[in-house]
């Protein structure tokens, strides 16, 4: 108390900024289609800025956050960013959730010289629009979440290693990302694609493709799937007593409902994650708890998502030393692309596009749990292969 | 070419799948039977049906099964409530058009309540026997396939003779036929017609249990229903049961076949192609014969 009194006593006194709060605009989908993930976001933002003031602020300064909601609408984003850059003058901003609204607040940041770090931009898109001052907050795009896997598939001796693979995905930039990466990276060691099945986001029987997927008898089965397709997928598997050798699923494995939308026939089922509770990055235990503490919950990707950018923000802003609208901003890009930044979802770093340079852990259900099995450093278990019958 | 192997899978899954679609279409070309009502919300109500059996088996442990026992009487009288409360009150000159309309809101309203009560996560009805499969000649047909299947059969036999040998199925039909002749018959048509609507929603809660064995479900499922439910009851000839049953069975097969060489998305495009091909060529429908005339 008697501390915050100080600040605001020495803030009335002139022009000094050492009092005054560091004020970080983000514009975010808290309604419409991204409300939910929008949501996760925001509370990973609220985590990381009550864990920062607990520790006396960055720069000696309490963080503030200004919080606007876009409802996911495109138009709305932009105006947002105009707003908290040009009329509110903030001093750093954060970027918003899903592809479709970073992209034009990007450009509005890149206008005013803000650097512009974001938690959602999978898509490889984002990279390809020419920004200078985006970073994505996280540890792989859509297309490299697999390549722990492909790695570990063409290490294997060459009598172990599977000869076929059949690919399912959903027709969606993200889940297609996925799977192809994947494929493109087994394709060049050998492993010979037998069905590539791309299906539409309203498919509601999945039983055909499950049936050429079964009747190829494909070692290895790859879904770029979201949720509902990647479990109807598998169950309609299960039924023609179909059994891969390595089954790996883009997003539905990582789902708290999994396991029982699919039977508990789990064993085996492999999955990248972005983001594990139990990953031992030195950050993520401090994050876990706390979060947990605030908001009476574990947190999830989305929030993790929120809180990596928060921790890269904090990172630049402490080595180079100032956070306000200016000059200050190019120091703190140049500081980013030069370095790397130790996170809640591991150490990141990024190209010249922003694109983060790692891959995502890759997780793997095992006695009735799922676990990270790659990479190496961080494990929690040995990886399995070839997978226990469902 | 195909292997053998999976042309026969295909050909069964196709059969399966095809039963699935009759039951679920049989109740919307029911309802412009008996009273030219285009009933958008038919697949809202086979969700909500899917959810109360999803509902009744997470907290009480019920098998969907026995949920019917709850959820075909409800709906029975949901459907006389709707048809007696709001649908009669449009004027008949426009019927058609405002029960488009009418039903949209109603879909809209289910969506949105299912929404509210159980949120819009995705949920599936965790049975033990949800992947178990019967093997037959080398291919599998999976068990709740076999009983959706086999609702459907019961259900769809149980309509055709409560339509064709009871006296209720005949003022039905007559009320189809020619409403004024069966008035001056001393049929209360407007009771009748009540009931009608009421036993179409029944087909609903059933085929919606039979749709929850299967599938993952969420409140907005029922938009990627409609479309080729519709396409169903047109290529079927409008108001046609048996009409509507020939034309899920085989748009079921063709789906299901035409997966192998073409793929899913191209696969899906053979509800409209057929919906197309029954508008430019036999508005009255390919099976079912004149519009309502014959059941």
């Amino acid at each position: 108390m008697i501390v915050t009194l100080g600040a605001c006593g020495s803030s009335d006194g002139g022009d000094t900024q050492d009092g005054d709060p560091i004020v970080i605009g983000v514009s975010l989908p808290l309604t419409g289609d991204f409300s939910e993930p929008g949501k996760g976001v925001q509370q990973g933002y609220e985590a990381w800025q009550k864990i920062i003031n607990e520790k006396g602020g960055l720069l000696g300064r309490q963080v503030e956050l200004k919080i606007l909601d876009d409802q996911s609408n495109a138009d709305r984003v932009v105006a947002d960013y105009e707003q908290l850059i040009g009329k509110d003058e903030v001093d750093l901003v954060f970027g918003p959730f899903s592809t479709r609204l970073v992209v034009p607040s990007a450009r509005v940041a890149e206008e005013y010289d803000m650097l512009f770090v974001e938690p959602a931009g999978a898509a490889k898109e984002v990279f390809e629009q020419g920004f200078k001052n985006l970073f994505y907050a996280a540890p792989a795009v859509a297309n490299d979440h697999y390549n722990h896997l492909a790695e570990k598939i063409l290490a294997m001796p060459a009598d172990q290693r599977p000869k076929t693979a059949a690919y399912a995905a959903m027709d969606d930039p993200f889940a297609q990302g996925t799977a192809y990466g994947l494929k493109e990276k087994l394709e060049a060691g050998g492993v010979k694609t037998v069905v590539n099945e791309v299906y539409p986001p309203n498919t509601t029987d999945f039983s055909g493709i499950a049936a050429k997927i079964a009747d190829s008898k494909a070692d290895v089965l790859v879904g770029g799937s979201q949720y509902q397709d990647g479990v109807n997928l598998i169950v309609a598997l299960q039924q023609l007593g179909y059994q891969p050798e390595l089954a790996a699923f883009s997003t539905a494995p990582t789902n708290p409902e999994f396991a029982s939308a699919i039977g508990n026939k789990t064993a085996g089922v492999l999955s990248p994650t972005g983001y594990s509770q139990d990953a031992p990055y030195e950050s993520n235990k401090e994050f876990v708890e706390k979060y947990t503490a605030q908001f009476g919950k574990a947190p999830e990707e989305d929030q993790a998502n929120g809180y990596t950018t928060g921790q890269v923000v904090a990172a630049a802003v402490t080595a180079v030393g100032c956070a306000e609208q200016g000059e200050c901003q190019q120091k703190l890009v140049d500081w980013v692309r030069a370095n790397t930044v130790d996170t809640v979802v591991g150490p990141l770093s990024w190209d010249e596009t922003g694109k983060p340079k790692g891959a995502h852990m890759i997780q793997q259900w095992i006695d009735g749990d799922i676990k990270i099995v790659l990479p190496e450093d961080v494990k929690e278990a040995e990886f399995l292969y070839p997978k226990p019958a469902w | 070419m195909p292997s053998g192997a999976l042309l026969f899978q295909s050909i069964l899954l196709g059969l399966l799948l095809g039963g699935l679609y009759a039951l679920l279409a049989s109740g919307l070309t029911l309802y412009f039977g008996i009273m030219r009502v285009v009933m958008i919300a038919h697949s809202a109500f086979l969700i909500l049906a899917a959810y109360l059996a999803w509902y009744l088996h997470e907290r009480a442990g019920i098998d969907p099964l026995l949920s019917m026992l709850v959820t075909v009487p409800l709906f029975f009288g949901a459907g006389v409530g709707l048809q007696r409360l709001l649908l009669t009150r449009l004027r008949p000159a426009t019927l058609t058009m405002m029960s488009v309309l009418l039903t949209f809101a109603i879909a809209l309203l289910i969506e949105g309540l299912l929404g509210y009560a159980f949120t819009g996560t995705q949920r599936r009805i965790n049975l033990g026997y949800g992947s178990a499969s019967l093997e037959l000649f080398g291919a599998r047909i999976a068990v709740v396939k076999l009983i959706a299947f086999g609702l459907a059969a019961v259900a769809l036999t149980t309509l055709y003779l409560l339509m064709k040998r009871t006296r209720f199925g005949w003022a039905l039909r007559a009320t189809i036929q020619h409403r004024d002749a069966a008035r001056l018959l001393g049929i209360d048509t407007e009771r009748v017609a009540g009931y009608g609507f009421g036993i179409g929603l029944a087909t609903a809660a059933i085929g919606g249990t039979a749709l929850s064995l299967d599938t993952t479900i969420y409140p907005s499922l029922h938009w990627h229903w409609i479309g080729p439910l519709m396409a169903i009851i047109v290529v079927g000839g409008l108001g046609s049961v048996p009409g509507a049953a020939i034309a899920a069975m085989v748009l079921g097969m063709a789906q299901s076949l035409l997966q192998i060489p073409m793929g899913t998305t191209w696969a899906q495009t053979v509800f409209y192609v057929a919906l197309f091909a029954t508008l430019a060529f036999r508005p009255q429908g390919f099976f079912g014969g004149r519009l309502a005339q014959r059941f």
